[in-house]
């Protein structure tokens, strides 16, 4: 049940009873919107020395996370993507981690 | 004369005198040039996120300057020179620094603006009425 799993579901979202055949042929997923997190907690500054907000933002293997994953816009992306190159530079962060 | 930072990282046998003495050879050269010493930061020993040299961990020192650019290109010189700076990164930061300066004053102003009711008020109501309008024309 879309209700058990705790993601908050619009009512106009909730399958309904004449849904019931829609639901049951077809998976349907409940996506939440991403939103951006230096847009939201009003980061202005993404700074490479900040080396616990910048690996939130790097995979296991010490990848750029994609924008399509993390939700981040894309001017703020840009400024992330530098910074994170800053601190890799500077030995801060891995260019390649060991998994 | 611009604002910069340099990040470097100093091996970490080195001695207090040694990381002092990297420290005051950048003084050197950014006053030798006319310009400021701003901010001097020692980090310490840190782990590295890759071997440099064959170190493991480094000691990371932070100086924050205002210099003219011409500087830059020395100190940098020096630090590739000196044995015991084993990396270094120099950033230019006086457009960043304005930038969210800006921004600071930009929220400041927004924030002052908000509790006065006059700003709003005149623009909602416009909003309503060309809405009406539109709807009138509408349904005529």
């Amino acid at each position: 049940m879309a209700e058990a799993k705790g993601k908050p579901v619009a009512p106009s979202q909730k399958p309904t009873g004449t849904d019931k055949a829609i639901v049951a042929t077809r998976k349907q997923y409940f996506r939440r919107k991403k939103v951006c997190r230096f847009c939201v907690e009003r980061i202005d500054d993404i700074d490479y020395k900040d080396v616990k907000l910048l690996s939130a933002f790097l995979s296991e293997r010490g990848k750029i996370v994609p924008r399509r994953v993390s939700g981040v816009c894309s001017p703020h992306q840009r400024r992330l993507s530098e910074a994170i190159k800053q601190a890799r530079n500077i030995a801060l962060l891995p260019f390649a981690a060991a998994v | 004369m611009r604002i910069y930072e340099e990040l470097f990282i100093v091996r970490p046998n080195a001695t207090e005198e040694e990381i002092d003495q990297a420290v005051e050879q950048i003084r050197q050269v950014v006053t030798g040039a006319g310009g400021t010493i701003d901010k001097v930061e020692k980090w310490g020993v840190r782990k590295l996120a890759y071997r440099v040299r064959k170190y493991e961990d480094g000691y990371y020192v932070l100086v924050q300057f205002s210099a003219p650019p011409d500087a830059v290109t020395e100190i940098e010189r020096r630090l590739r020179v000196s044995d015991t700076v084993i990396k270094y990164l120099t950033v230019r930061i006086d457009r960043k620094l304005k930038r969210l300066e800006k921004k600071r004053r930009e929220r400041e102003q927004r924030a002052a603006r908000k509790p006065a009711p006059a700003a709003p008020a005149p623009g909602a109501p416009a909003a309503e009425e060309v809405m009406a309008k539109a709807e009138a024309e509408a349904s005529e």
